[in-house]
């Protein structure tokens, strides 16, 4: 089961990739977000499938196609074709090199440890409370990143359109 | 007390926005340079003599009540923490005047800030996942201040730089994922006592190399460096010497040494990567600099060949060769942001980058071509300035530790270094006087403040550097050769 959900997830990755169509692509990225929440599911970690479900595979792909939805294609640009070559050949490269090193290197790794315990909310208040002023700065960053690059959207159409 | 080193800036960034409706340029210039000047009297003043007996753990405190944020401060981190706000504080004074043309002043101050906090947050941190949390805050800073030109340039470089660091955050966060799956811990402490036990040299090796490569990319270390000749001298020229003086510096060498050297201990596998690593970088990015015609990708070029030289001097992981790394590696924040302050000043001037265009700016820019003469002399390693003390020592820890080919490579690499330097100088600034450029004025007051600050440090530092290592450098240099041994025998790490 776990191999078929492995496989469903880099399959729609991969299209995701690929495919020329944004809109199909987002929708492509959703359905692999849903197959890794469900292996979150099985693997009990479940605040992390609740939070793939709904923010990724909800939130995030409701933001692209209506972001797609508002941009037009005016233009047709004209693509280098040699990733079409290039990608699956990398990426073989990748499963095999990963098969190799992981087979290996799972062997040696010992059993899991687990030191830091406690329920969700204990754990990010009260553990990992230094990370939640990491979280503030990173989506501040990126608030302030879009004042920064979207001013003067209307008179810099360049700028805005990006 | 030393929380005050993330939570000023953050706070004054998020305050930026809202004060840039009340005043759109006097006080946000105001508070950005009052910031960064508390800041450096702050690390100088107060900061400094609480590592006196060694490093220092400080529990930060919610009204009154203790919360579980605590930061560590030692020789290393205040190093880097002063290294930052030392750059910070030229470029916000710069940015007075030069940022003038862009507006937004408020937006870009934030950003600047924002920037400044995710470094400090950073450096201050004694756990692995922290530090990737603010290698993320400065680095999402920074994709922006990159782009906030709006060009198309701008917008890709940014583009080009926010996916290659974003693989490279990739590559740490598994890294990390491993290491609390093997270790049930991220603090510096309980990995290091962690892996002590568990004895597995191979997963350490594959999870180093995730490291190297991660951090390898934000250093911009060869091969890793492509985006960095894109997205440097694309950003505006106080984001350019922030990159390269500071940001590449403290998200790449000093979390890959801070890993290492203190939590996983250097290995010879490890030393040999470091320095063929280093070297690799030096001449890639010096034969690369020599062929430039733009100035500013020129410098971005030298930005990787001097790196090369931090990470070699740091490889070696003797005493000496970490003071010189460590050395030169202060050297290069300032002269790489003075020449790309002086860059950034000519292009104002006459609005170009290209080299050939120029020519005899001397004449009318004396101020910007004396700066940028000090700049250029000191980092192709001319005596006596501060260049040249760095290269001296790294050059002297090679040949210590038996590493006489790469000592000679390292003077070969330095030699080129001056080549080039020449060959900017003399396009730009020396010759005769292009006609284009008869009615170019010299670069306003705060341009011209900020880079002879950072000239006269050159040569101050050049001057008085053993007063400079032995303040400053030996507490960093300590922590570094003291290996593991200083993360487990220091309670609360």
């Amino acid at each position: 089961m776990h191999l078929f959900l492995m496989i469903g997830l880099v399959a729609f990755s991969i299209m995701a990739v690929l495919s020329r169509d944004l809109l199909r692509s987002a929708i492509n990225l959703a359905v692999a977000s849903i197959f890794l929440a469900i292996i979150f599911f099985r693997m009990n970690a479940v605040y992390a499938g609740v939070f793939e479900v709904s923010v990724v595979a909800g939130l995030i792909t409701v933001l692209f196609i209506t972001a797609i939805a508002l941009t037009r294609g005016d233009q047709e640009v004209v693509e280098n074709k040699r990733h079409l070559l290039i990608f699956p050949l990398f990426f073989l490269i990748l499963v095999i090199i990963d098969i190799l090193v992981m087979k290996n290197l799972l062997g040696k790794i010992p059993a899991m440890v687990s030191s830091e315990t406690g329920t969700f909310g204990e754990v990010l208040w009260k553990q990992r409370t230094f990370d939640l002023i990491g979280q503030i700065g990173v989506i501040f960053a990126g608030v302030l990143a879009v004042l920064a690059l979207f001013r003067q959207g209307e008179k810099n159409h360049h700028g805005g359109k990006e | 007390m030393i929380f005050l080193f993330i939570i000023v800036p953050l706070v004054l960034a998020a305050l930026m926005p809202l004060l840039g409706k009340i005043s759109k340029r006097f006080l946000p210039d105001l508070l950005a340079n009052a910031t960064m000047l508390f800041l450096l009297v702050f690390s100088v003043i107060s900061a400094k003599p609480l590592i006196a007996n060694g490093g220092v753990i400080q529990q930060a405190f919610w009204f009154g009540a203790p919360i579980n944020i605590r930061l560590l401060l030692d020789g290393f981190s205040l190093f880097m923490l002063f290294t930052i706000s030392l750059v910070s504080f030229a470029v916000t004074l710069y940015s007075i005047d030069y940022m003038e043309q862009y507006g937004a002043k408020a937006n870009y101050y934030a950003l600047l800030l924002l920037m400044i906090a995710g470094m400090n947050g950073l450096v201050l941190t004694s756990d692995l996942f922290n530090i990737y949390l603010f290698l993320e805050v400065a680095a999402v800073a920074s994709y922006a201040l990159v782009a906030f030109g709006q060009g198309h340039d701008e917008l890709e470089a940014s583009f080009k730089y926010l996916m290659l660091s974003a693989v490279a955050s990739a590559f740490i966060l598994l890294s990390i994922a491993i290491i609390f799956g093997l270790t049930g811990g991220l603090g510096f402490g309980a990995v290091a006592s962690g892996l002590k036990t568990l004895n597995i040299k191979y997963v350490v090796g594959f999870c180093s190399g995730l490291f190297l490569m991660g951090f390898g990319l934000k250093t911009a270390l060869v091969p890793f460096h492509t985006w960095l000749p894109d997205a440097h001298p694309s950003a505006p020229a106080p984001i350019s010497a922030m990159l390269s003086g500071v940001l590449i510096k403290v998200s790449g060498v000093y979390a890959m040494m801070r890993i290492f050297l203190n939590v996983f201990g250097l290995t010879p596998a490890l030393t040999t990567v470091l320095t063929v690593l280093g070297m690799a970088s030096i001449f890639v990015g010096a034969l690369a600099a020599l062929g430039q015609k733009d100035i500013k990708r020129m410098l971005a070029y030298s930005s990787i060949s001097q790196v090369g030289y931090v990470i070699l001097g740091l490889g070696i992981g003797t005493p000496l060769g970490i003071i010189g790394g460590l050395f030169h590696l202060f050297n290069h924040a300032l002269f790489k942001s003075l020449l790309f302050l002086n860059a950034g000043a000519v292009e104002q001037s006459t609005g170009t980058r290209s080299l050939d265009q120029m020519g005899g700016l001397a004449k009318r820019m004396p101020l910007t071509a004396a700066t940028s003469a000090i700049g250029s002399l000191s980092i192709a390693g001319v005596p006596p300035l501060n260049g040249f003390w760095s290269k001296l020592l790294i050059i002297i820890a090679l040949v210590q530790a038996k590493m006489h080919v790469l000592a000679f490579l390292a003077v070969l690499g330095s030699v080129i270094t001056l080549w080039y330097y020449l060959v900017l100088q003399h396009n730009a600034f020396f010759g005769k006087l292009n006609d284009t450029w008869k009615s170019v004025k010299e670069a306003p007051f705060w341009m011209s403040a900020a880079t002879v600050m950072l000239a006269l440090l050159c040569i101050i530092i050049g001057l008085v550097f053993p007063m400079i290592i032995h303040s400053w450098l030996q507490p960093a240099a300590d922590v570094l050769s003291s290996g593991v041994a200083v993360t487990l025998n220091f309670i609360g790490f």
